[in-house]
């Protein structure tokens, strides 16, 4: 009897398991399949024609690559500053818990409601209507707890003795920050950024009412009135009528390359992340 | 200097959630004032004659997160066991490097898949309880459940092996099977942290809005008779969510009422995730999964 529900555990357990890895291979595949078809060179490099039915994805791609580089640019220095800020220059422990709560609650916000903010404040108040930038700030505020969070992890790993030794050096506190903390912890910003950038290439709620149009965006000139155009909106407005057979390639096709971009962001960023979280839960 | 720049982009970043915040609640102003608590509990939503409720939508969202996790929970733990109580090291990564590509995959992607495959499987399987098309609260729920399962599975794994192995050990020394051990030892001190993960699973599934806008039918004031019937759950129905994705956004701005029901909505979703991240990250430990 004892034997028996151990193994009927250990069975569900293991059956549980199977079902989830299974999803993710059933996914990919039927993606894949439908998608796959569809891809060809032509396809990266020409833009779109008749309603999404013929063409390429070029600058939807285009669109979506200036998006993330925004978003990047824009979320470094800030999360940079937090994860300084939470390591070195606040001393006392309640300071530190508050700053980690507000990260975590920051991680919360659904992304429709950063897309929401940034329709009020960039494209109405400051008068950009859709914008590219508009688009890569509100991503970067999105990203901004993953990069952060991932940040402080990596200098919780640094030998203090790496800091003791600068200090008795004489180096004084923003010394030890840019000759020992930055050059130690880049990776940690890397990772972080990777797989915040991997969630963002995807996300649709935040640039739908800030930065991309359906078509007719090629490069933006300026900041006011320029939007682009970008994966993710592609396959959410022809998803919404995917009707006509020649789109619905072009759909799985345009969904294939994103899930690829998104799936090449993060598995470079995993091993890393993967080891920082299995050391800190030894 | 590194000081000063230090504490002054962490201050801009801080102030930008402030701002977010106090933007929600000052532009939702009108609304209050003109319907007052109606607002949260009215029935109805039709612009056009200015009633503004938002109850159905609060149901809603209720609802699909509701049916997410039931379905999400068992699988979620179940796998989360598998990973950190049996499968030696190496099987375990591989495991978790497949559940966090899971967790990668966009929404948009989810919402192509409902789209065009479990809405028409759940009108088949449904098909005795004659619903009107295959976009329901309940379609909705599913695909929230698959994308809420790599959260499940990486937070319940983390609450597991938060249980120091000594303890497994002295209980294996006592001669208890595996299984027992799993039972009556790691699990009810697991137990906070499964609790945390649900939480913020309920967190995540209640600000889901691509993929729910694709598949739950935007069907506006479906609300049922009692709160307990299930019978709504094979009909469209709309989320927060799904109603700030709408293009009603875009037509609201401009009516300074009806963008002020617009901008509440937001307040609520907020008030709601907020307190489920908050409530998820005081209750467990961590949360960057």
């Amino acid at each position: 009897m004892r034997k028996a529900t151990d193994i009927a555990v250990a069975a569900v357990a293991g059956l549980c398991a199977l079902i989830a890895v299974g999803i993710l291979v059933g996914l990919v595949s039927v993606i894949a399949r439908r998608g796959g078809p569809a891809l060809s060179w032509g396809f990266l490099t020409e833009q779109i024609r008749l309603v999404g039915a013929s063409g390429g994805i070029f600058w939807n791609l285009v669109g979506t690559l200036i998006l993330l580089a925004t978003a990047f640019t824009a979320c470094a220095p800030p999360a940079i500053a937090i994860a300084l800020v939470e390591r070195v220059w606040l001393q006392n422990e309640r300071g530190r818990r508050a700053l980690r709560t507000f990260l975590y609650t920051a991680n919360g916000v659904p992304s429709i409601v950063f897309g929401l903010f940034g329709f009020i404040l960039f494209v109405q108040w400051c008068g950009w209507g859709k914008s590219w930038l508009a688009g890569g700030l509100v991503l970067a505020m999105t990203m901004l707890p993953t990069v952060t969070v991932s940040l402080i992890e990596r200098l919780k790993t640094i030998p203090p003795a790496y800091i003791q030794a600068a200090a008795a050096l004489g180096l004084s506190r923003s010394k030890i920050i840019w000759a020992v903390l930055l050059p130690q912890s880049w990776g940690g910003l890397l990772t972080g950024s990777l797989l915040a950038l991997a969630r963002a290439a995807g996300e649709t709620a935040p640039v739908m009412f800030t930065a991309t149009i359906f078509a007719g965006a090629t490069l933006p000139r300026g900041i006011k009135e320029s939007p682009v155009l970008s994966l993710p909106y592609h396959i959410f407005i022809l998803a919404q009528d995917s009707f006509d057979p020649e789109v619905g390639s072009k759909l799985w096709g345009a969904a294939l390359v994103l899930l690829a971009l998104v799936f090449v962001l993060s598995l470079i960023a995993l091993p890393m992340r993967l080891k920082i979280h299995e050391e800190a839960n030894l | 200097m590194t000081r000063t720049l230090s504490w002054f982009f962490s201050m801009l970043a801080l102030a930008a959630m402030l701002l977010l915040l106090g933007i929600f609640a000052w532009q939702s102003i009108p609304v209050w004032q003109h319907d007052g608590t109606r607002y949260l509990t009215g029935v109805k939503w039709f612009f056009r004659s200015r009633e503004f409720g938002a109850l159905p939508m609060i149901y809603g969202s209720l609802v699909v997160s509701f049916i997410a996790l039931i379905v999400a929970a068992p699988l979620g733990f179940g796998a989360a066991i598998c990973t950190a109580e049996y499968l030696p090291r190496p099987a375990r990564l591989a495991v978790k490097v497949l559940i966090e590509l899971l967790a990668g995959v966009p929404s948009v992607v989810y919402g192509l898949l409902g789209i065009l495959l479990l809405r028409d499987w759940i009108y088949d399987v449904f098909a005795r309880f004659e619903p009107l098309n295959g976009d329901t609260l309940l379609t909705a729920g599913i695909l929230l459940a698959v994308m809420v399962l790599p959260t499940l599975v990486t937070l319940g794994d983390d609450a597991l092996r938060g249980v120091p192995a000594a303890q497994r050990r002295a209980a294996r020394a006592l001669g208890l099977t595996r299984a027992e051990t799993l039972i009556s030892v790691t699990l009810p001190q697991a137990a906070r942290g499964f609790g945390s993960a649900l939480l913020l699973g309920f967190g995540r599934t209640l600000g889901e809005t691509i993929a729910v806008f694709l598949v739950v039918g935007r069907q506006d004031n479906n609300l049922p008779e009692h709160w307990l019937s299930v019978n709504k759950w094979l009909e469209s129905g709309q989320t927060i969510t799904s109603k700030l994705g709408s293009s009603e956004t875009n037509i609201a701005y401009g009516d300074p009422l009806h963008w002020a029901a617009i901008a509440g909505l937001g307040l609520i979703l907020l008030a709601m995730t907020g307190a489920a991240a908050f409530l998820g990250t005081s209750f467990g430990k961590r949360s960057d999964a």
